[in-house]
């Protein structure tokens, strides 16, 4: 009896996780079509948007009727559309996480909490390696599910999305065809997804692979409900290959080593007053070779970065070895991030309309990466020297208080405006004595002019301009009724 | 007056030109017949030596062009600075006569692109009655050219109206702006330095013109008052260059900005923008003060004032005046008027900017690291696209860079040894410190490598907190074998 009993107990647990049991992913019920529009921000009028154009991609169906895409699928998108390959089923959904800098998102339907029930989510398999067969899966126009097997080759640290981010990211070999314009696909090994095909390379017939190990960093962080996302060291560094400099620095033969030549302040190193010319030979244990590679269990040699930002959270401690002035010194850190929104020159700008304020056709902005980029392919020697030594060493102004770097963008012609109408790309210090540090401080000073006049100074040339208040003022209220706003300031 | 814009005029200098010559005997007693009354208008064939900035060591590459001059006074002739640049010989050949006549500079204008040659021996030109000087033509007056331009060996005459008096770049520094006057006579390669005549008279020195493919038809003449502060300069022996306000100014047309001033809204005054220091109206002018006459003239608000009946640009005061020399400035300063003198005086920091000849080019090599002083011809010889480098550039005198560095020494370029292989990073950098010691000269370069101490040589650089770093001990084998490998004979010039 009583072993009967034992039987039955262990039965009547086993029945319920046998039926929990998650039924194999599937292309055709695992896989979504998604469907966006975006449109983004006009930088030079920065009261309207550009012309809308859509994107359509592929998103990997995930557990709780959520669905991941790469983050380049849904920036600036004004409707996101699901699409079930089988049945064209559509429902509307919305962004709950992004990460620009790791490229991913994650999307749910609004108001169809079930319309992902007779979906089979993924599971992740982060145990990728070299040699590993893996499937791209898609679709045809027509809803007929196609696999594609590619081979997994190396890993390599890599930019993706955001010039500055740099992940994990694997390599595979192979002809893939991207079937209906698809832009991102799931990758497949036994049925589990094993990461999401970022881009391809027809020359090559190379794919690059965002690893399921990063997807999973991703998706612990969202599971407070709070994304905090990847944390930085937020150091520069130099390699130690040179033999006269490692004699110079008392390096051992037999250690490797970074050199530290830039700390950023509010990042991790510095909070843990790592400085400039220090050399980082570990982390963690694993030695950092004098490329700033470490030897990782399946990818060989990888860069450092990928133990911060692909192996730990931001709140982890860290253990640190350093040479400072030949003496070995262990430094116990606690990983923070400093947020993208931090630096004084925005890296990017998603999903929100850039903030300016005009002040009688004065068009005043913070200085971001995309309104360098406006300068062309070769924005890097085309836009304005000053603005570009500003984004190289925000360090110069970030000293003198400042959070943000606010320009007089361009002049609109306005009878306020007359004889400034080629005013543009100005660094603005200070208006009505108030020192500008962010937008909120123009507007803040442009309520204050004095004698009837708005005082504005500039870094340069030509230094110092005045405005008429009165007629500024109703020129804004002209303004606002052309272009429907003349401030932005979150 | 110094700009920072770069100019689109280009120099019409005849350089280098091999096109084979055509010398028909027959025809040059004819020749000579017919163009004696223009025997004060001579050919000048200037071969030159331009500096290798790349490789400073070297002598230099040999080249060559022609232009023409003319009898100013005796033995005297004039001609545009950039006919004679970077010379190493000159000849002045005579109309109708095939003889070459050895000469030499005797003073040499460059921010105003007018030189003054003469002859080893005078005696070709006896009896040649130089030109006199006339005056500032007179708008829609006919003009013609006299010169050697492309097309033949032979006098060329080219005639025109005048059809513009402007303040305009000079493209031969690129950074000077002279009263300039535009004719639309046509004004080609080998015209340089060549007289502009007016009744008999020379109005002008035909030197540059806009390139085909951006207008046509505009020639550019220096002016007579040009000329003849240039001749009244070296009348003690030396040319001791324009001097300069070192300020930029900004039009004061917007009310707000006149009413905020305290200025009636009569078209009166010029905004200061910027006075440099270190330059004549430095401590005497400053942001936001209003220039309300110069010299007792009055200021317009676009920054003309009328000189000789004409609209000129107030810089037109200060032209004519020379080193040491006292204008007068009416200034309004938080609603009141002052007066101030200000001796004036050149502002060299502007030079950084300016295209130089006639200068050996300074470096200091070391352990096969080329260091090279930052200015103009280094930026364009080796095509420098460093941002910390450029921006230096653009703000030595803004920022007030050249305060802190008078001289903003790069690491050009790297001979590849084994001392430097992993250095190759480190080109196209401006260096901040040699052991310690802050670098404002290549001079502190030179003199803080030499100092036999310590077991390195750390070399900071700006903007990167890696330093390059030089094992003593390797230094003097590894310099022996860099200059026998490339040939640099000597490792350091600098300058005299």
């Amino acid at each position: 009896m009583k072993n009967f009993f034992i039987l039955l107990s262990v039965l009547g647990i086993s029945i319920p996780l046998w039926s929990e049991k998650l039924e194999a992913a599937s292309v055709d019920k695992s896989v979504i079509r998604v469907n966006t529009t975006m449109q983004s921000y006009n930088l030079i009028q920065p009261w309207e948007k550009g012309a809308s154009s859509t994107r359509i991609g592929l998103g990997a169906v995930l557990p709780e009727g959520k669905v991941l895409v790469t983050a380049q699928m849904v920036t600036d998108a004004t409707y996101i559309e699901l699409e079930k390959p089988d049945t064209a089923a559509k429902a509307t959904a919305k962004v709950i996480t992004v990460d620009y800098e790791a490229n991913l998102a994650l999307l749910e339907p609004i108001n169809d909490n079930d319309f992902l029930s007779d979906r089979l989510p993924f599971e992740l398999d982060t145990k990728l390696s070299p040699k590993d067969k893996v499937e791209a899966w898609q679709f045809e126009a027509n809803g007929t599910p196609v696999t594609t097997q590619i081979t997994v080759s190396k890993g390599e640290v890599r930019q993706s999305f955001i010039d500055t981010a740099r992940f994990l990211q694997i390599q595979a070999n192979g002809p893939v065809k991207y079937r209906s314009g698809s832009f991102t696909l799931p990758v497949a090994k036994n049925k589990k997804l094993a990461g999401l095909l970022i881009s391809y390379s027809s020359k090559d017939q190379i794919s690059n692979i965002l690893p399921a190990s990063i997807i999973e960093h991703f998706l612990k962080d969202t599971e407070d409900g709070k994304y905090t996302g990847f944390p930085n060291l937020g150091i520069m560094y130099s390699q130690t290959l040179d033999e006269q400099f490692r004699n110079y620095l008392k390096l051992d033969q037999e250690d490797g080593g970074v050199f530290v030549s830039k700390v950023i302040e509010g990042a991790s190193a510095a909070a843990a007053n790592i400085k400039s010319g220090d050399v980082i030979l570990s982390i963690n244990g694993k030695g950092i070779d004098s490329r700033g590679n470490y030897n990782d269990p399946v990818w060989g040699k990888l860069s450092f970065s990928h133990l911060v930002r692909g192996k730990a959270f931001t709140g982890d401690p860290m253990k640190i070895k350093i040479l400072r002035e030949g003496q070995k010194k262990e430094i116990d850190l606690k990983l923070i991030r400093r947020p993208a929104e931090d630096y004084l020159i925005d890296p990017y700008m998603f999903d929100r309309g850039p903030k300016f304020s005009i002040i009688g056709g004065l068009v005043f902005q913070e200085l971001s990466v995309p309104f360098l980029k406006l300068f062309g392919n070769d924005w890097k020697s085309r836009a304005p020297i000053k603005m570009l030594m500003a984004h190289a060493s925000p360090e110069m102004y970030e000293k003198e208080g400042r959070r943000k770097l606010v320009i007089l963008t361009r002049t609109i012609p306005t009878p306020v405006t007359l004889g400034y109408e080629r005013l543009s790309t100005l660094i603005v210090t200070k208006i009505n004595d108030v020192p500008i540090n962010d937008i909120q401080d123009v507007d803040k000073a442009a309520s204050m002019p004095a004698n009837g006049q708005h005082r504005i100074e500039f870094e340069s040339y030509p230094k110092l301009i005045f405005l008429d208040a009165v007629l500024a003022e109703r020129v804004n209220v002209a303004l606002e009724k052309r272009i429907g706003i003349t401030k932005r300031l979150k | 007056m110094k700009s920072p814009f770069f100019s689109f005029i280009i120099t019409i200098c005849a350089c280098a030109l091999a096109a084979a010559q055509d010398n028909n005997e027959k025809d040059s007693a004819h020749q000579a017949n017919n163009s004696s009354r223009y025997e004060a208008v001579v050919r000048i064939e200037n071969s030159s030596l331009n500096p290798d900035y790349r490789n400073p060591w070297n002598t230099g590459r040999d080249s060559g062009g022609n232009g023409t001059g003319w009898l100013v006074s005796e033995n005297k002739f004039l001609t545009n600075a950039h006919v004679v640049s970077n010379s190493r010989i000159i000849y002045i050949k005579k109309v109708g006569d095939a003889k070459p006549y050895r000469a030499r500079i005797v003073h040499i204008a460059h921010d105003c692109d007018l030189a003054m040659l003469e002859l080893e021996d005078p005696s070709a030109f006896k009896g040649v009655t130089p030109f006199e000087i006339g005056k500032l033509p007179q708008l829609d007056t006919t003009v013609k050219v006299i010169g050697y331009p492309i097309g033949g060996e032979r006098i060329s005459i080219t005639s025109g109206v005048v059809s513009r008096v402007d303040f305009l770049s000079y493209s031969h520094t690129s950074v000077d702006l002279h009263l300039t006057i535009q004719i639309d006579a046509a004004i080609n390669p080998g015209n340089s330095g060549g007289p502009v005549i007016q009744n008999g008279k020379v109005v002008g020195v035909a030197f540059q013109g806009y390139s085909g493919n951006i207008a046509q038809n505009t020639g550019y003449m220096i002016p007579t008052p040009v000329i003849r502060r240039f001749l009244k300069d070296v009348e003690d022996g030396n040319y001791d260059h324009y001097v300069d306000l070192s300020m930029s100014d900004f039009p004061l047309i917007n009310p707000a900005q006149r009413k905020a001033l305290g200025l009636a809204n009569d078209g009166i005054g010029i905004m200061v923008a910027a006075a440099e220091e270190d330059g004549s109206a430095g401590g005497i002018l400053q942001t936001g003060d209003v220039l309300l006459a110069i010299d007792g003239r009055s200021v317009k608000s676009n920054g003309l004032i009328n000189y000789e009946g004409e609209d000129v640009n107030m810089n037109e005061i200060v032209e004519r005046k020379f080193a040491g020399d006292v204008i007068e400035l009416k200034i309004w300063r938080q609603n009141k008027s002052i007066d101030a003198k200000v001796t004036l005086k050149r502002f060299l920091p502007y030079l950084i900017a300016a295209k130089k000849y006639d200068e050996k080019p300074r470096y200091v090599m070391f352990s096969g690291l080329v260091f090279q002083p930052l200015d103009r011809n280094l930026m364009a010889a080796h095509g420098i696209k460093s941002l910390q480098i450029r921006y230096h550039f653009d703000s030595y005198v803004s920022a007030d860079i050249y305060k802190d560095r008078p001289e903003i020494i790069v690491l050009t370029s790297i001979l590849p040894d084994s001392i430097n292989s992993y250095f190759s990073n480190f080109t196209h950098s401006i260096v901040d410190e040699v052991n310690g010691v802050k670098v404002k000269t290549l001079k502190d370069v030179h003199n803080a490598l030499a100092k036999d101490k310590g077991d390195y040589i750390v070399i900071s650089l700006l903007g990167n907190g890696r330093p390059i770093v030089i094992e003593r001990a390797k230094v003097e084998a590894a310099q022996k074998r860099i200059q026998e490998k490339y040939n640099v004979i000597n490792d350091h010039y600098l300058g005299d």
